[in-house]
This record gives C-alpha cells, structure tokens and sequence, in this order.
C-alpha cells in the first residue's frame, strides 16, 4: 500500500490479492475513523473495525457498527474492498501538532472544544 | 498511607498466586467504562475515535463481570472520563461491594459536582490527573483553568475523608526543580500519596534515539528524586522507583495490568493496541506475550517504562522472594 495513516481517509482499496487484502485490513484495523467493508454479494457495512484475525483460521474482522449493540464478526473471504469512509479523529492531534500551532490558535481550538463540551452536557 | 488491609490484599494475592503456580495473573484491572472525555489534551490516544464509539458505555453489570472474571484485588477506572458516566457511582458501589480496591481516575473537572454520589471508604480513591504545577498542568491537557478546577477538587474530596492521590504523567523535556516543587504542592493538599510516570513515546524503530530516551528517563527520575522529601509519600511500589531511576532492571509484565473497554479485553497491554480478547481466560492463553516488553526487541516497547506494564513487575518481585522483599524494605527505609 505505501500510504501513511493520515492520508488513508476517503480512499477505496477494492483487494487483488490476498497478501495486499491482508495489509489494507491491517491498516483499517490501525484506523482510528470508520470504514466501510463491500461484501461478496453486493452488500456494504460501515463502522469502527476494532479487531482482526488475520495470521491464523479463522480468518474474520469485527465492527461495531452505529446503532447496534454487539459486534459483527466478518469472515474476511467475503470482503472484496474497503473504503476509509470515516475522518481520522487521531489526525493531526499529536502533542508535536499541537506545540507547532501558534498561541493563539491553540487558545481558540481550546476554547471551541469547552464550549462543545458544555454544550454536551460534559462540563458545568 | 495506603491502609495496611491493602497491602496486607496484595501481599496474599500475590502469594497465593505463586505457592499455586500461577504463572499470569492480573493484579490491577484497567477498566475503560467509556472513551468520552471532556478535555481533548493533545497526544491522548485513548479518546480518538467516532462519536458512536464516544457514545458507548459499558453497563455496571459489565464492569462487575469483568471485575469478577480477572479476580484482580484493584480496580482502576479509566477512559475517558469516569465521572461522564451516568452510572458511575452504581459501578463503583457494586466494586466496592466485591472489596476490590477502586482508584477512580478523573481529571477533576466535575468531582466537585459528582463527589455527593460516593461515600469515603477505604476500597476507594480519588486518583486525579495532574501532570504538574498550574502551568505545566494547563498546557498537558490543553485549557486554562483545569489546575485550580482539580486544586478544589481535590480540597474538597480531602475535606470530606476520600482517600485522594495524583497521577502524573511525565514528558520529555519536563524540569525536575519544577516537579519536586509540585511534589511539595501537591503533598501540601493533603492527599495520600503520588502516582507517577515517564510518558509512553510510541517511536517506530529501536535506534540509539531510543536508548538515549530511556537514559533521559532514568536520568530525570534520578533528578527528581535525588535527597527525596520525607513529606513525598508515593502510591507506588519503591521498586518501580528503583527502576524508573535506573536502579533495578525489569521486563514489562503487561498481563499485570489487563485492560477492559467497549472493544473487549485488549491485546497486550493498557497502550498497545493489538486487538481484542472476548474473555479474560482467551486473553491470557491466546496473546503471544514473548513478543511485548523491553526484552522482547518490539520497538513498540523500547521506550515504555510506564507504571501499567512495570508496577505489577515491581510489586511481582517484592513479594514473590524473600530477596525481593529485602530490596523493598531497603529501597523504602533508604528513604
């Protein structure tokens, strides 16, 4: 693949073998945003893949996908591409990110994040 | 102090865990009830994801499964932010009610409002993030104002018979003048003792930088606590001291610490992500533990001497052998 993480967002790899199938689910595996799985027969699944067996039988990914509870567990033969659907939350929020921006936009970006919080009920 | 029915629960947990031969056991289980924080310190890997996995909790019922599955005597909740919560006083109680000492890690920011939910008891303890005197601290997680909100916080659990500690988190670059004048600060609002660690640096190859960020570890440690205060009273194991300065060589024991979020029970460690275990039982059978910690050559390891993957190696050798509690006695009257 030879893509770093952050520009990984918005791309579609559709797999043309198993070896690179095995290192583009690795990546959304490491990917901190959603993505959406093309399944064999036509249908598609978007949500946070948080687990993967891929080295040893059986081979499956699992999604916890919005609005339902449990986990979905996918056999991985019935995924023909993956789509990073979702923005990366983790990008761009390293601490070196942070240092590098100027004071000011550090006060502003803080200040937006308060007020999102108070609107969500998270702070007095 | 650490009440003595606490250390007198470690000293026979671990005991018995050796004369059966347990070879992996869990001593603190890091509970992860919810990823939602309400700060957005930069560099945090733990809050990071989309707003529908923010969104999700573990209910108190799963807490207690998780508590009783591992058989860990301490529980430290984690996240996120525990107090966010809605049910995180039920979570606690139902802890407390299994004895499992709780150490409720929180920024602060609403203990205040939340302390009416909890009762003090000795199973329970306010562990509140503060990496350092008001400036440091407010530039860590990134807003003015967080310090003195913590401050009174933490007055007012003191105030109201909570056993309180801190937890630091120490970076490159920190001054250790600056962190022994918050030791003294922090040690003046009357908690019971301090938690502290190196930072995790997530560095991709094992190089000399590596070695030499290790070093600058020790190092600093050494720094801070060189001719150490009688007035600092730590909650930590004096052999995780030793090591952090440099004194004592230890593997990490990852297994120690076992994490527990929404995902599942996480592969290896409270930092590494590797995946997710559905049961405590397949996590410590199926994870390929030879492959993490420092003597392991993971370079996602190289640096890492954080409390999580060396506090249960620390505590493992006090009170595995005699050798080692005589190194404990003799680290802690070196005091």
């Amino acid at each position: 693949m030879g893509k770093e993480k952050k520009v990984l967002s918005g791309e579609k790899f559709v797999f043309s073998n198993d070896s690179q199938k095995i290192e583009i689910l690795e990546a959304a595996f490491d990917y901190r945003g959603d993505v959406t799985l093309e399944l064999v027969q036509g249908q598609t699944i978007e949500g946070y893949l948080f687990n993967r067996q891929l080295t040893e039988a059986p081979f499956f990914v699992e999604m916890l996908v919005p609005g339902e509870e449990s986990a979905r567990r996918i056999p991985i033969e019935q995924i023909c591409a993956v789509t990073f659907s979702g923005k990366d939350p983790a990008d761009g929020k390293s601490y070196e990110a942070w240092k590098a921006k100027k004071e000011k936009e550090r006060r502003e970006e803080a200040k937006k994040i308060e007020s999102e919080m108070k609107q969500a009920g998270l702070l007095d | 102090m650490v009440p003595l029915s606490q250390v007198w629960t470690v000293a026979s947990y671990v005991i018995g865990k050796k004369l059966k031969g347990v070879k992996r056991y869990p001593l603190v289980l890091m509970l992860e009830p919810l990823f939602r924080c309400n700060l957005a310190c930069a560099g945090c890997g733990k809050i990071q994801y989309p707003d529908h996995i923010l969104n999700r909790r573990l209910t108190p019922e799963q807490c207690w499964a998780a508590a009783e599955e591992c058989g860990a005597p301490i529980v430290s909740i984690a996240g996120g932010e525990p107090l966010v919560h809605k049910e995180i006083d039920r979570i606690v109680e139902g802890l407390i009610r299994m004895k499992r000492y709780v150490y409720l890690c929180s920024n602060a920011l609403l203990l205040k409002k939340r302390l009416d939910l909890f009762k003090p008891s000795k199973y329970l303890t306010f562990s509140i993030h503060l990496d350092g005197l008001k400036e440091e601290h407010d530039e860590s997680v990134c807003r003015e104002g967080v310090y003195e909100t913590a401050v009174e916080g933490i007055k007012e659990a003191v105030k109201r018979g909570f056993r309180v500690t801190i937890n630091s988190t120490l970076f490159d670059g920190a001054n250790p003048e600056r962190v022994r004048a918050f030791f003294d600060e922090a040690m003046r609002l009357g908690i019971e003792g301090i938690m502290v660690s190196p930072g995790y640096s997530y560095q991709k190859a094992p190089d000399q930088e590596h070695f030499l960020q290790r070093n600058k570890t020790r190092e600093l440690f050494k720094q801070i606590l060189k001719d150490r205060k009688k007035s600092w009273k730590f909650n930590l194991s004096p052999l995780f001291l030793e090591f952090l300065q440099g004194n004592i060589e230890y593997d990490c024991t990852p297994w120690g610490n076992p994490t527990y979020n929404v995902f599942g029970w996480q592969k290896p460690c409270y930092l590494l992500q590797d995946g997710y275990a559905k049961t405590f039982k397949e996590l410590i059978e199926s994870t390929p533990w030879e492959k993490y910690g420092f003597r392991s050559g993971n370079p996602k390891c190289a640096n890492c001497m954080v409390h999580s993957g060396y506090e249960a190696t620390a505590v493992n050798d006090t009170f595995g052998s005699w050798r080692g509690f005589a190194k404990t006695v003799k680290a802690t009257l070196s005091l």
